[in-house]
This record gives C-alpha cells, sequence and structure tokens, in this order.
C-alpha cells in the first residue's frame, strides 16, 4: 500500500526524517518496501524554482501555429517571456511557472532557450508534469487567490515522500492512511488525530424516498450501509483530489470515483457509488447470485457467476459483485447526477474464494477479505457525503439506510504480565506494558493480581487473545532489546537416525565414485508414460495428478526418476557436454488406496559418455552395462547388502542389456542400457546407462550394527578354477553351483575372467574362478581344500555340466 | 682399515699375505658390481689362489698346515666381509644412479580420476541440519503430499484464513495438496511425541509460483523446540548461534515482528550482510541485512491441535529456505540454476 507522507501527517504529528520513520515501521513489523519521492525533487533549493505566476499576456507565436508567446508576471523584478504549446493557455490565467534550473520529475531541467527564434524562459506546467496526476491535458490553471510569486509547493504537493508499506494479513486496519497514521502513533510515541467528523450537511429529502435496500444473505453481508446524494455534478476532480489519488498510486476518474476512492485509503473502508437512476425498482438487494447469473464487469469482461457469490443486485440483476468490481451500466458516468453511496461490511472468506474463482481482485477485495471493522461504515458515509457535497455539489438525502446483523462491540482480554515475561524471556516494565496498550487505543484496567484487563477497540479485529497482546508488547517494545539466551536442553540427544545416516551414505558412495548429483522437479508431464515405452497397463503410468499445474508439462508427480534423468542429461548435451554421469536421490509418488499418495525414496543414476574425463595417459572403462552394476553393487555393498540380478524385461531399457536386481526376495529395482527409442524421445544420443533402486526397501534391508568376524587369526587360501560350461548357462548360476558344491571351507567365488573362443568347443565358454576357502578354527592346509575341489568338480560336472579347463 | 693392518701384522706367510693385500685393492678398485664380481671371481671363486691353496692343505707338510688353515679362512672371511659390504655399495650407487635417469614431467596432470559432486542444496541442507544437530536436535521429516489438515489447518490457518491467500498451492484432490511449506512436519511430529521436542524437518515444498525469484518446488528446513520455559529470546539466541554457524563469528542478527499463522509473535530474521558487514552493499540492497528466515512463537492454537497443555509449554519454531541460505553464502545469483541441473554449475560445489 502507498502512502504519502503528507497524507500521514494529516492524522499523526510525526517529524521523524523519512528514512527513520521507514526503519522503525520495519522493525515493529510494517515492512516497507520502498520510499519514493513522487513529483519534483525533494529539498528548499529545488521547490524554490516552481512559482505561482500570472500570465500578463498571450500572443500566437510568430513562426509557430501551435505555440503561444507568454509574458508571465513571476513577481522577479522583470516579467518572464516563455513560450508554451498548450492549446488553453490564455491571458489572465494563474498558473505554474517551472523557472530555469528547475528540475522536472521526469528529470527534464528546465533552460532558458530558444524556440523558433523566441527566447523562452521558463515552462508553464501541466498537472502531469508536476506528477500530480498521470496524464493531463493542457497546462494547469490554478486558482486567481493564489499569490503570484509563492511556492507552487505551498499550494500543491508537488514533491510527495511516498512509503509503500506491505501490510501483513492480520492488519487490515493498517490498509489505511489514517490506520498506517495510528500505527505509527503507537510505534513513534507521537500525537494521534482521528479525526472523526461526523457533520454530514443534510440535505431535505428522506432517503427513504430514493431508495430501499435489503439483505437477503446477512451470513456474506453483515453489513449494509447507503446514503444518497442528488444532483451532483460528475466532472474531473480538483487538482489536490487528483494528486492524493496519484500519489496512492490509483488512477484519478472522475470527481465522485475520486472521492470513494479517497475514503478507501483514507479509512481502509471500500465504497461504491451506483447511479441512483439505473436502480431499477429503487430497491437494492444484497443476495446470492444465481447460479450462471451473467455480468458484465468494469473492466469489459462477461463473467458468470455462481451461487456461493454475494453481488448487489436490484430487483432485475446484479449490478456490482460484492467487494470485488461493479458492472459497466451501474457505473458512474458524466451524466450521473444522482448516487447511491455504499459502504458494508462483506465475509472475507466468501470474498476470498470468490476472488479466487474469478480470478480478479481489486483495492476493495484485499481489505475486505482480510476482515473489515463493521464500524468503519458509517464514518466513511460521513466523509464521503461531506466531499462530495463540497466537490461535486448536491444534496444529501436524510438518514442513513443500515441493514446488520448484530454490531461488533469491544471485546475484553485479560494480559498477565507475568505470562508475557515467561514467553518472551525478558521483562517488559508494567508501566511501559500500559503505555503500549494504551497507545494502541485499547481501555487498559487492573483486575488484580498485577494482571490486567484490556478492552481491544473494534478496528483491531486480530487482538483476540493474550498471546496477540504479548506479540503488541514485544514488538512495540523492541526486539532488539530481547536478550539472546538458549534452552536448557534437560534431555534428549541430536542426531540422525541409522536410516538418515545411511542416506547420506548413499549420496556420499555415489558422489566418490564420480557422479554428480542433480535435483531435478518432482513433477512431470503427463506423457511421460508414453515416452518410457511404459505399458497401458504399467503402475507407474497411475500418478498424482496436479489439478491445478502451471503448465501442462508439470502435472503429473514422477513415479520414476528416469525421466528427470534424462531431462538433466539432455539440457547436458544440448549444452555440448559429451560425459554426463548424474544421479539423483528423491522420492516418486504412487496413488493408491489411501488418502495420500505413497512416497518411495529412491536413489537413481544415469550415465552417457567415457567413464574417464579426456585427458592425457588414460585408460578409459566402457561406459556400459557392466559399469553401472559395478556402481549399483558398490552402492549395495556399503550398506551391506548384495543383490542378485536376472534379466529384466523393462519397456524403458535394452531388452539384452538390462536387469532387475533383488535381495531376500525384494525386488529393488533395475540396471541397464537405456532403450534407443527412448534415448530417442528425449533427444539423446546412444549409449546411455542407468539404473534405478527403492532406497526405503534398501534401507529396510540393510544390516544393522556390523559385527565383527576374525579373519585375521586363520589365514585364508584361494585357488583359481577354470570351468567350462554352456555358454548360455548365467555366471551367476555358475557361482551358485560352484557355492553350493563347495562345502562349508569356501567362502567366496569371484569370476576374475570370461573366455569365449576358438580354442572351446561349439557352444561353450570358459569361466576363470578365485575360490577363496577358510576356516575360523585352523590354518587350512592345500591337501585339505584339494579335497573339497574333488568332491567339487565332481558335483559341478553332474550338477551343471561343468568341466575343469584343462 | 685397521682389522686389515691387525690381520697383516699376523699374516706369517708372505704368500697369503699377497693375496690378501691384491685381493683387498682389486676389491676396492672395482668400479661397479660387475668389476667387482669379476674380483671375487678373481680371488674366492672356485679357481683363485686361496681357494686352492686351502684345498691342497692336506697335501702340505704337516707342520704348515695349521697356519695356512687358520690364516687362509681368516683371509677368505675377510674377503668375503669386504665383499658384502662393497657390493651393497655398489648396487646401492647404481640403483641411485639410474633413478636420477628417470626423471618424468611432474607438472604434467595426474591420472583422471572422475570427481563426483553433491548438490549444493544437499550440501546447504546438510550443513544446516548438523548445526542443529550439535544444539540436541533430531531430524524429522514428513510426506510431500499433504492434507490441508496438516498443510494449513492444524497450523491455524482456517480455510478462510487470509494468510492462505498468500499461498499458491497446488492441489491434487479433495484436501490433498503438495506442501506448501515443510512446517507441517511440526504437527505430525507433535501428534507422535510429548514435549521435550527438539527437531528440524528438511524436505522439498511446493508453490504455485515460478519466477526470476520463485521455483515451484523448493527446500526448506523447519525448526520446532517445544519444552518448559523456552522464550522468545531463546529463539533469538538460537538463531545467532545459527547465523553464526552458517554466515561466520562475526554476524549479528536482527528479529523484525512480521506475521504467520501459526507462531505468536512472529519474526522475521535479517543477518547482518556478509559482504558489507553492514555498511550497506548492493547484495542487501544497501541495507546492512539479509532476511534469512521467519520464525516465532509456536502459537496456543497449534497447541490445541496435538493437545499440548499451553500454559505449560512454550516453543518456538522457524523456517529457512534451503536455496536462499545457499545462494547467500556461495554467491549464487540466479535462483533457476539449481533447478536446471547444468554440469557447469554442479561441478562447483
Amino acid at each position: 500500500m502507498k502512502a504519502p507522507l503528507s497524507w500521514l501527517r494529516e492524522y499523526v504529528a510525526v517529524d521523524l526524517p523519512v528514512e527513520e520513520l521507514a526503519e522503525r515501521l520495519a522493525l515493529t513489523g510494517t515492512e516497507v518496501e520502498r520510499v519514493e519521492t513522487v513529483g519534483v525533487p525533494a529539498g528548499e533549493a529545488a521547490l524554490q524554482r516552481f512559482v505561482v505566476g500570472k500570465v500578463l499576456t498571450c500572443e500566437p507565436h510568430p513562426d509557430s501555429d501551435h505555440l503561444s508567446v507568454c509574458v508571465v508576471d513571476t513577481a522577479e523584478a522583470q516579467a518572464r517571456t516563455i513560450v508554451c504549446g498548450a492549446p488553453n493557455v490564455a491571458a489572465g490565467q494563474t498558473v505554474p511557472v517551472a523557472l530555469p534550473g528547475a528540475v522536472m520529475p521526469n528529470g527534464m531541467v528546465i533552460k532558458d532557450a530558444k524556440l523558433r527564434g523566441v527566447k523562452s524562459s521558463g515552462m508553464i506546467c501541466s498537472e502531469e508534469e508536476l506528477g500530480l496526476a498521470p496524464k493531463s491535458e493542457g497546462i494547469l490553471v490554478l486558482p486567481d487567490e493564489w499569490v503570484v510569486g509563492d511556492l507552487v509547493a505551498d499550494y500543491l504537493p508537488i514533491s510527495e515522500a511516498v512509503l509503500e508499506v506491505e501490510v501483513t494479513p492480520n492488519r487490515p486496519d493498517c490498509l489505511s492512511i489514517r490506520g498506517l497514521a495510528r500505527e505509527i502513533a503507537v510505534i513513534t510515541d507521537a500525537d494521534f488525530e482521528e479525526d472523526l467528523d461526523q457533520d454530514v450537511p443534510w440535505g431535505e429529502r428522506p432517503i427513504h424516498e430514493d431508495v430501499s435496500i435489503e439483505v437477503w444473505d446477512p451470513d456474506l453481508c453483515p453489513r449494509y450501509a447507503a446514503r444518497v446524494v442528488r444532483g451532483v455534478k460528475v466532472a474531473p476532480s480538483p487538482t489536490w483530489l487528483k494528486a492524493k489519488i496519484t500519489h496512492a498510486g490509483m488512477r484519478p476518474v472522475n470527481n465522485v470515483v475520486d472521492v470513494t476512492n479517497y475514503v478507501m485509503w483514507a479509512l481502509g473502508e471500500p465504497m461504491h457509488a451506483f447511479d441512483l437512476s439505473t436502480i431499477r425498482g429503487k430497491k437494492v438487494i444484497a443476495r446470492r447470485a444465481r447460479a450462471g447469473e451473467p455480468i458484465t464487469t468494469l473492466d469489459g469482461v462477461d463473467r458468470v457467476l455462481t451461487a456461493d457469490m454475494l453481488v448487489i443486485a436490484d430487483e432485475e440483476r446484479a449490478s456490482v459483485i460484492a467487494g470485488l468490481m461493479g458492472s459497466l451500466d451501474s457505473e458512474v458516468t458524466d451524466d450521473t447526477t444522482d448516487l447511491l453511496l455504499e459502504a458494508a461490511t462483506f465475509n472475507g472468506a466468501s470474498l476470498m474464494r470468490t476472488s479466487g474463482t474469478l480470478g480478479l481482485r481489486s483495492e476493495a477485495s484485499t481489505r475486505f477479505e482480510k476482515g473489515l471493522d463493521p464500524n468503519l461504515c458509517i464514518p466513511a458515509l460521513d466523509m464521503a457525503c461531506r466531499m462530495i457535497v463540497e466537490i461535486c455539489g448536491g444534496q444529501v438525502s436524510v438518514g442513513t439506510i443500515d441493514v446488520k446483523s448484530g454490531g461488533v462491540e469491544p471485546w475484553q482480554v485479560k494480559f498477565r504480565p507475568a505470562r508475557a515475561h515467561a514467553v518472551l524471556g525478558e521483562e517488559v516494565p508494567a508501566s511501559e506494558i500500559e503505555s503500549i496498550l494504551g497507545r494502541l487505543g485499547c481501555n487498559v484496567v487492573d483486575c488484580g493480581e498485577d494482571d490486567l484487563c484490556v478492552d481491544i477497540p473494534t478496528f483491531r479485529r486480530d487482538l483476540e487473545r493474550e498471546i496477540d497482546l504479548i506479540e503488541e508488547v514485544a514488538r512495540i517494545h523492541g526486539l532488539d532489546h530481547l536478550p539472546s539466551t538458549l534452552p536448557g536442553r534437560p534431555e534428549g540427544r541430536g542426531g540422525l537416525t541409522p536410516d538418515q545416516a545411511r542416506l547420506r551414505r548413499v549420496e556420499d558412495v555415489l558422489q566418490g565414485a564420480g557422479l554428480s548429483q542433480v535435483i531435478t522437479y518432482s513433477f512431470t508431464e503427463p506423457g511421460t508414460g508414453d515416452k518410457l515405452r511404459l505399458a497401458a497397463d504399467d503402475a507407474r503410468r497411475k500418478v498424482v495428478t496436479i489439478l491445478n499445474p502451471l503448465s501442462s508439462d508439470q502435472s503429473a508427480m514422477r513415479t520414476s526418476l528416469l525421466p528427470g534423468l534424462l531431462s538433466a542429461a539432455a539440457r547436458n548435451v544440448s549444452m555440448r557436454e559429451d560425459r554426463v554421469h548424474v544421479f539423483e536421490v528423491g522420492k516418486t509418488y504412487h496413488p493408491g488406496a489411501d488418502a495420500l499418495p505413497k512416497e518411495v525414496r529412491r536413489a537413481g543414476m544415469l550415465l552417457l559418455g567415457a567413464w574417464a574425463e579426456h585427458a592425457w595417459a588414460q585408460v578409459d572403462l566402457p561406459t556400459d552395462f557392466y559399469l553401472v552394476k559395478g556402481l549399483l553393487e558398490r552402492l549395495l555393498r556399503s550398506l551391506g547388502l548384495e543383490a542378485d540380478y536376472a534379466p529384466a524385461d523393462e519397456p524403458f531399457l535394452h531388452p539384452g542389456k538390462s536387469a532387475r536386481l533383488q535381495c531376500g526376495g525384494v525386488v529393488l529395482g533395475w540396471v541397464g542400457e537405456v532403450h534407443p527409442l527412448v534415448l530417442q524421445a528425449f533427444d539423446l544420443p546412444a549409449g546411455a546407462v542407468a539404473a534405478e533402486v527403492d532406497l526405503d526397501q534398501m534401507l529396510a534391508l540393510a544390516p544393522g550394527t556390523p559385527l565383527f568376524e576374525d579373519l585375521l587369526t586363520y589365514p585364508a587360501l584361494e585357488q583359481d578354477l577354470a570351468l567350462v560350461v554352456d555358454r548360455a548357462l548365467p555366471a551367476a548360476a555358475v557361482i551358485r553351483a560352484v557355492s553350493e558344491a563347495g562345502g562349508p571351507l569356501l567362502r567366496s567365488v569371484r569370476i576374475f575372467d570370461l573366455y569365449e573362443g576358438s580354442q572351446l568347443p561349439e557352444g561353450k565358454k570358459s569361466l576363470a574362478l578365485r575360490l577363496t576357502f577358510r576356516s575360523g578354527e585352523r590354518t587350512l592346509s592345500e591337501a585339505e581344500v584339494n579335497e573339497s575341489r574333488v568332491a567339487m568338480l565332481v558335483g559341478l560336472k553332474a550338477g551343471i555340466g561343468a568341466e575343469l579347463r584343462v | 682399515m685397521p682389522v686389515q693392518d691387525a690381520l697383516l701384522g699376523q699374516l706369517e706367510r708372505a704368500d697369503l699375505r699377497t693375496i690378501y693385500q691384491e685381493g683387498v685393492s682389486s676389491f676396492e678398485a672395482a668400479p661397479d658390481v660387475e668389476a667387482l664380481e669379476e674380483a671375487r671371481v678373481k680371488y674366492l671363486g672356485r679357481k683363485a689362489e686361496l681357494t686352492n691353496l686351502l684345498r691342497s692343505i692336506p697335501e702340505l707338510p704337516v707342520p704348515e698346515r695349521p697356519a695356512v688353515g687358520r690364516f687362509g679362512n681368516l683371509i677368505k672371511k675377510e674377503l668375503e666381509a669386504l665383499f658384502d659390504v662393497l657390493h651393497a655399495e655398489l648396487e646401492t650407487a647404481e640403483l641411485v644412479h639410474g633413478l636420477a635417469k628417470e626423471q618424468i614431467d611432474v607438472t604434467l596432470p595426474g591420472r583422471s580420476l572422475p570427481l563426483g559432486h553433491l548438490h549444493l542444496i544437499t550440501l546447504t541442507q546438510r550443513h544446516i541440519e548438523d548445526i542443529f544437530i550439535g544444539m540436541g536436535y533430531e531430524v524429522a521429516e514428513g510426506p510431500e503430499v499433504e492434507t490441508e489438515y496438516y498443510n494449513f489447518e492444524a497450523l491455524n490457518t482456517p480455510a478462510d484464513h487470509p494468510a492462505r491467500s498468500l499461498h499458491d498451492t497446488f492441489f491434487v484432490g479433495g484436501q490433498v495438496l503438495l506442501r506448501t511449506h515443510t512446517s507441517p512436519v511440526q504437527v505430525r511430529v507433535m501428534e507422535k511425541q510429548r514435549p521435550p521436542v527438539y527437531i528440524t524437518a528438511p524436505g522439498k515444498a511446493y508453490r504455485r509460483d515460478s519466477d526470476a525469484t520463485h521455483t515451484p518446488m523448493f527446500h526448506q528446513v523447519e525448526g520446532l523446540v517445544v519444552d518448559e520455559g523456552i522464550t522468545l529470546a531463546d529463539l533469538k539466541g538460537t538463531l545467532e548461534t545459527f547465523a553464526k554457524a552458517m554466515f561466520g563469528a562475526d554476524r549479528r542478527i536482527r528479529l523484525r515482528p512480521h506475521f504467520f499463522p501459526f507462531t505468536e509473535p512472529s519474526v522475521e530474521v535479517d543477518v547482518s550482510c556478509m559482504m558489507c558487514d553492514g555498511a550497506g552493499c548492493r547484495l542487501c540492497k544497501r541495507t546492512g541485512w539479509l532476511e534469512i528466515l521467519g520464525a516465532g512463537m509456536v502459537d496456543p492454537n497449534v497447541y490445541g491441535f496435538v493437545d499440548y497443555d499451553p500454559e505449560k509449554y512454550t516453543g518456538f519454531a522457524f523456517g529457512m529456505g534451503i536455496e536462499r541460505i545457499a545462494m547467500l553464502k556461495h554467491g549464487v545469483t540466479d535462483l533457476r540454476l539449481f533447478y536446471e541441473n547444468d554440469l557447469r554449475f554442479l561441478r562447483q560445489f
């Protein structure tokens, strides 16, 4: 909200420099986004270059058909000659003159100049040129009673400091000049002038002859107050009013609308002015809209309303969406003579929904939706009536139509200073507490045992409870006084849980293996399932859908980390990165029977491009299935796990170069070369290998505290063995058979070579195995091991048809 | 060599003395292992004079035998010992000489072993977690797809609360949404646990907002302490400790009153600018202060939802954006970099 300083000073006698005021506001909870000078630069010297002048003569420019040559008296020794381009300039006018040296709001500096051969010394200004209105036509003609030679700044706010403040949603009272001034008075201890002038220049005709009002839905409209002013003349506002409206960040429209906006800004009560003649049946009804009821709002948009929206209607149709925007056909126009002025209180929650549904917000709705004080209605009407009669003329019909369902009276809150001490950790002196609460507009009485009974003024609807008052005391007393202490942690301990520590290890292991971590958005496009070639009934096609996504390509919560990794890789490839080795640890989201979807923590990795960076003396590893499988094995080993691998049939992986991994009967995930069609869909070159595992399952399977095993006292004995088996026999089957046949002393079997070549019979391969034998009780002898080896070979021949390679 | 002199004095036989003297000088003169080996063959080999002499003892006249045997063996032992010493010396010398020739260009880069990187958000999140773990906090977690109840209602933000309009919420179904902050974890923890509660809750949050300073997904760390006797001053001290640990021991903080539905009093917390130390610069927009987080005393209404006695327990909560902290600490100028996953960004941390 923009608050011109001079307007604030009409209510509060604050004389702090504006920067200090802004700082004080910021440190008491009202953020000041900026302080700007609107109009000409501030400062006495600058303002002295703008004076009131009188046009003595005004002749056409000899060499131009649109310029005039004016002689202007500015109460200096000599009258000035000023060439003026405005069509409305004329002799005898009192006008604002910018003297040479003046700096205009747009930064232009006025200089002595020659315009088409005529010397010009100064400029006659328009409202726009002085920053008093966003647009204006012609020069500004001032009242004749203004004294020639006086500073323009003595009459008009041509240089205004405007504070732009951010008001928190609990403080609708500060969405007004008066409310903000009251806040400034509280925090600076300055004098505050309420200015509740209740005088209304009543006319003679009773209001009941003009209009009647019915509130059909008091739940949405707790108060509806209205007055009628007849015989007004709609015209542009006087300059001072235009200036206020402009400096507050609004646009001047006409004197009637500007007055209603002025009152909203001054008091915080949004108002609406109807052209009384457009109200059919002389009756105003506040009612819920009919489902599908149409309205064309002031912004020219045709809108369709729903039955939970409040409208202000006449007997036939809705003319305003209450608190939001009026309709085109009830608008005040230049021809309007009779006004209905509305000041109402609408249900904030309902209005917020309406505003959300229609995608429409207004200065009025931002105030109403925070819950306004119904007691603002009458003062707002008073102020509006006074101003309209003064500015637009007319007669105020006698009486106020005021339909309300129950009033709001001040309420009482008990305040225990001891409790404030306990919450804040600082003892604010009782006298200061009372002073602060008093400045806030509360009535404070002692109610025994040091406690205070505090009557809350109705404009502070946010002060409902003791804790609300404690906050007020804390913020106004000043948080910079607050000591810094630490909680005395009496019991318990901090730290990561074992699973949290393991999750960090997962990241560390992958990073340690040379992969870089990415974090991709949890949402993806709905077409991801197609891109991954998932079958129609694949569970991963069942996604959590965002009903109101920012864009449709961010509307489905991911069910796999792979698409994000592929997209991240694609971005890097497009940036000419030829080595993309990345991983992500994050959740996937799976709808189920419960209210909330199942969230599964996963780790995914994707490798594309050479393993090692391109460098001298580099021996490279191929980036293939086995490399990524090796990374997975390493990851699992770091958690004390070992998995079984079997061919996978994931549609997004190479059918022959992919595996599913299992541990203890639980499927943990997959690893494999990404299917070329999937790579194409993601604009990636061939050769990407990926893996994804379910970390929740992995952590559940991971053994707890490792126990020491004595591998030191009795050394292990290693033997190598080359077996010739059918080429089709999976290595895992060979290892399993060897492990089973090897007897209790055989502790591990590792494949260290594979040979498939001409030295072997057709359809055979040779696997070289390193066998590790160990006993926990004695040092093994070769003879002992050879014995089990012989038995093993017999078993292997029978079991898998394996022959010893000789 | 004194041993040699003493030995020579004892040598009664001139031939042995000659052998010995010649052997010693020939060993000592050998310039390399090869020459030394030749000398060894000559003086100690199977066909050497000394060997022959010792071998011929049975054929010598009896009276000569003891002297030749004794002195011959003595010389042999001495020569062998000398050989060993010289051989070792020459071998070392040759090794040293050889190594000296094996000079490589040590300025060539080492073999490239790929180095991975944790995402800056992960690094920052861990740093924040670890600071609070050090102060006795545990790390709590909660779902990202949440109910309105946990995200709003139980945090004192009922459906008609004006604060809800501040949250541009992604909805996924009836009363189910993507959490707009990590604060719902507060409620979930308090439902399960009686005080004392000392937790941080890091995680993802989502808001329907995307521009230069907002991404629709972002990361927060929530903090919650509930215990007997917890005060706003404790919050201030805690956050001061955090700010110094994160941004340096010279940092100061200031609390500005603010509004959050689930804390009362509520504050925003600024840290003195690490670039200009509070003097005012471009980073802090000349204010000397940088906003880092929001916090406050847990609103008593929140305790109503988790059945804590608000007269007995007080507590504070805070929430900070991990991206914001990381940007300030590492001078990252564009929020969107965190989610573009460009390796040129990721590799810097």
